[in-house]
């Protein structure tokens, strides 16, 4: 899992402001958290820093995919063993005669789906983590015994 | 629907979209089995002594090899359908040979101790509707089962488990190390030292006699009344346990003596050994290792059991396990059905290998089919030919065709060889 | 040009007890090509603690030979990323952990699968390929 720290290492560390936060390291905090992208940081687009910014594309690679709970699913560490499938208290409601019996989903309301042999997440606005009454649920990746699943 | 030939679960809930007679995505099934449907890269060819043949000319080949040892072994099967295992015991009887299959090196044991009513068991389907407490030992399901807790034990509503793992449940690793499975127990996984199983088992055995454990009583007290309590237990016994107490088998039946509420699962890997295991059972009395011997008298010491109406005789010793078989240098020829011992065996073990005619069939090429005296190329049982096939916990369940395929299945491919005998 | 001593100095062997397990990873590479290089990657390398390691001055990537009188190979040792007391070391279930089983059956017919005891070194070899393992069988045959 990556660090603030990590990508703020990465950064010019100049604190010039071009971006619109204050420091690089509030930059950090806001790359992290998937508010601001890499190409916001115009002085790391210039020839200098190509090496850092390389890197920091390799390690904000997995969480191109967060949605807006900040769910990030990590395809290469999934067995497919479907432990979040049938954990899934969303599953679980949504499809009472399918994962939540721990059978293959019936319909298409379920959160996660095995394909090809790997976990695949829809709907994630469904997700206990998304909305108004959010809580915080760990119920997909405590089941998960390789760390396929995780929130940032 | 299709049915996952990756591994004795196997999972009838599969979707596949297949496109052009090729699957092209799995839905639902695991890793493992989705590699297992999507098939290999090295399609195994026809040869004889290593240079490409025809079919026909291999199955010639190879009923010719047979035909004139005197001690063949036909050996594999745990990845062939039932209906290929019964036409292979019917070939070892027409040929006299040996037969044996993985489980010899696997789960055979535990497996003959079920089949003889020293434990009880249950279907997996029990364990999802009423088991509260399950007992994971030398037994990496995660990586060898991958959807055993999701489907069946741990993480699914059941009929008198409505809440699931979360309170309905507890899920206890016993192993030597961390494993997949043992993260997912988390609180209640125990680590033992290599070879400590047995160790274990009678501490066990006697926390549940009233008595304090000679070893870690703490923990071993907790386990105890953890099982104690256990309304519809099961323990799920995996090749880490068998291994590690081959030599002693009835500490473990004593042990679920003690455990009135408890039932043992063997945790089986390769999709269908099982299925050999009660194919030869029926037959035999035995779920391995048996020779078949016209109608000479036998004067081994092992068991010798008469099966009047064929007038064959049968013998069951462990010096016709494939291991022995090699180590002893006691066979002439050998055929292997769907396996690849090469790779599976011990080195030390397979040098054997080299100096007999070896007999390969198999979808794939193998370390083994790279040294063969003829290959026999077949279908991939569960995805290009259907069939039946046994589930770890004994269900059968129906394999699916999925697409057309031009190889004869293995079924097929020992038909054929018999008639060419 | 300095005399490179440590040519000439044999690397410390340490006794090891190693156990084999399987790998869904490595499965998933076999079922689709055994003789590919991912398979190769899953499975010729030795899991060990951070502690052990340390003691046998050995880090991650480095190559060791593991060796016993059944036979040898060069693997790559791996820290483990799970949580070991040490003492003992890992190898996945393969034909590279199979050239160390021992043929000593204990009567039962079925081999120290999960039971090996070796010594491992460290070592400027290549990695043992399945190549070279075929090519072991191969001589054989021509004996």
């Amino acid at each position: 899992m990556v660090t603030v720290m990590e990508l703020y290492q990465l950064l010019p560390k100049t604190n010039c402001k071009i971006c619109g936060e204050s420091t690089c390291m509030a930059f950090a905090v806001a790359l992290l958290g998937r508010k601001r992208n890499i190409s916001d940081c115009t002085p790391l687009l210039e020839g200098n820093f190509k090496k850092q910014k390389e890197k920091l594309e390799v390690l904000l690679l997995p969480s191109a995919g967060a949605e807006e709970t900040g769910m990030i699913v990590h395809p290469e560490l999934c067995t497919g063993c479907g432990n979040c499938v049938v954990a899934c208290p969303v599953d679980v409601a949504n499809d009472p005669r399918g994962a939540a019996i721990g059978c293959a989903p019936t319909n298409d309301k379920v959160i996660f789906k095995v394909v090809d042999g790997k976990v695949m997440a829809s709907n994630i606005k469904e997700c206990r983590r998304f909305g108004k009454n959010r809580v915080l649920c760990y119920a997909c990746i405590d089941p998960c015994p390789t760390g396929a699943i995780e929130f940032v | 629907m299709a049915t996952c030939p990756g591994c004795a679960l196997l999972c009838d809930d599969i979707d596949v979209i297949v496109e052009n007679n090729r699957i092209k995505e799995t839905r639902n099934a695991c890793r493992r089995g989705a590699a297992r449907m999507k098939g290999c890269f090295n399609r195994l060819a026809p040869s004889i002594a290593q240079k490409p043949v025809d079919i026909e000319s291999a199955i010639r080949k190879a009923a010719e090899i047979l035909k004139v040892a005197k001690s063949p072994m036909l050996f594999g099967f745990s990845n062939s359908t039932c209906e290929a295992q019964v036409k292979g015991i019917q070939l070892a009887k027409k040929l006299g040979a040996i037969i044996d299959d993985t489980s010899s090196f696997c789960q055979g044991l535990l497996i003959e101790t079920i089949f003889q009513e020293k434990f009880r068991t249950c279907m997996l389907e029990d364990v999802r509707n009423k088991a509260d407490v399950l007992v994971y030992w030398g037994s990496d399901a995660q990586d060898s089962e991958p959807r055993h807790l999701s489907r069946f034990s741990y993480f699914p509503r059941g009929e008198s488990r409505q809440r699931g793992y979360e309170e309905d449940r507890i899920a206890v690793a016993i192993d030597v190390r961390e494993s997949n499975t043992a993260k997912i127990c988390k609180g209640h996984f125990y680590r033992i030292q290599p070879k400590g199983d047995r160790e274990f088992i009678l501490a066990l055995t006697d926390a549940l006699s009233g008595k304090v454990p000679a070893y870690e009583p703490k923990k071993i007290l907790e386990l105890a009344a953890i099982l104690k309590k256990a309304e519809f237990g099961v323990i799920f016994a995996g090749i880490g346990l068998t291994y590690s107490i081959k030599e002693d088998m009835e500490i473990l039946v004593a042990l679920a003596d003690k455990l009135s509420n408890f039932h043992i699962m063997p945790m089986v890997g390769h999709y269908n050994m099982r299925g050999f295991n009660e194919n030869l059972f029926k037959e035999t009395g035995f779920v391995n290792r048996v020779k078949f011997e016209g109608k000479a008298v036998q004067h081994s010491p092992a068991e010798v059991l008469d099966t009047p109406s064929r007038g064959v005789t049968l013998v069951h010793d462990d010096k016709y396990s494939i291991v022995e078989a090699l180590r002893n240098e006691s066979i002439d020829a050998l055929l292997v059905a769907g396996s690849d011992p090469l790779s599976s065996l011990p080195r030390s073990l397979v040098r054997h290998l080299a100096s007999i005619p070896v007999i390969c069939i198999d979808p794939c090429v193998t370390m083994t089919s790279k040294i063969t005296a003829v290959t026999i190329p077949c279908a991939v049982s569960g995805v290009e030919s259907g069939g039946t096939a046994v589930r770890m916990d004994g269900k059968k369940i129906e394999l699916s065709k999925i697409i057309e395929s031009d190889y004869p299945t293995d079924e097929e491919l020992l038909t054929r060889l018999m008639e060419a005998l | 040009m300095g005399l490179d001593v440590g040519k000439f100095m044999k690397n410390p062997e340490y006794e090891i007890k190693i156990i084999t397990y399987r790998d869904i990873f490595q499965v998933e590479a076999l079922e689709r090509d055994r003789f590919g290089k991912d398979y190769e990657k899953l499975s010729a390398f030795i899991g060990m603690s951070k502690n052990d390691m340390a003691k046998m001055g050995l880090k991650s990537g480095d190559r060791v030979k593991v060796a016993n009188n059944n036979g040898s190979i060069v693997v790559e040792v791996r820290e483990s990323r799970r949580d070991e007391p040490g003492g003992v070391a890992f190898m996945v279930n393969s034909p590279w952990s199979n050239v160390l089983v021992s043929d000593d059956m204990g009567g039962k017919g079925i081999p120290e699968f999960k039971n090996i005891t070796a010594k491992i070194s460290l070592v400027k070899e290549e990695i043992t390929s399945l190549e070279s393992l075929m090519e072991y069988f191969r001589k054989l045959k021509q004996v």
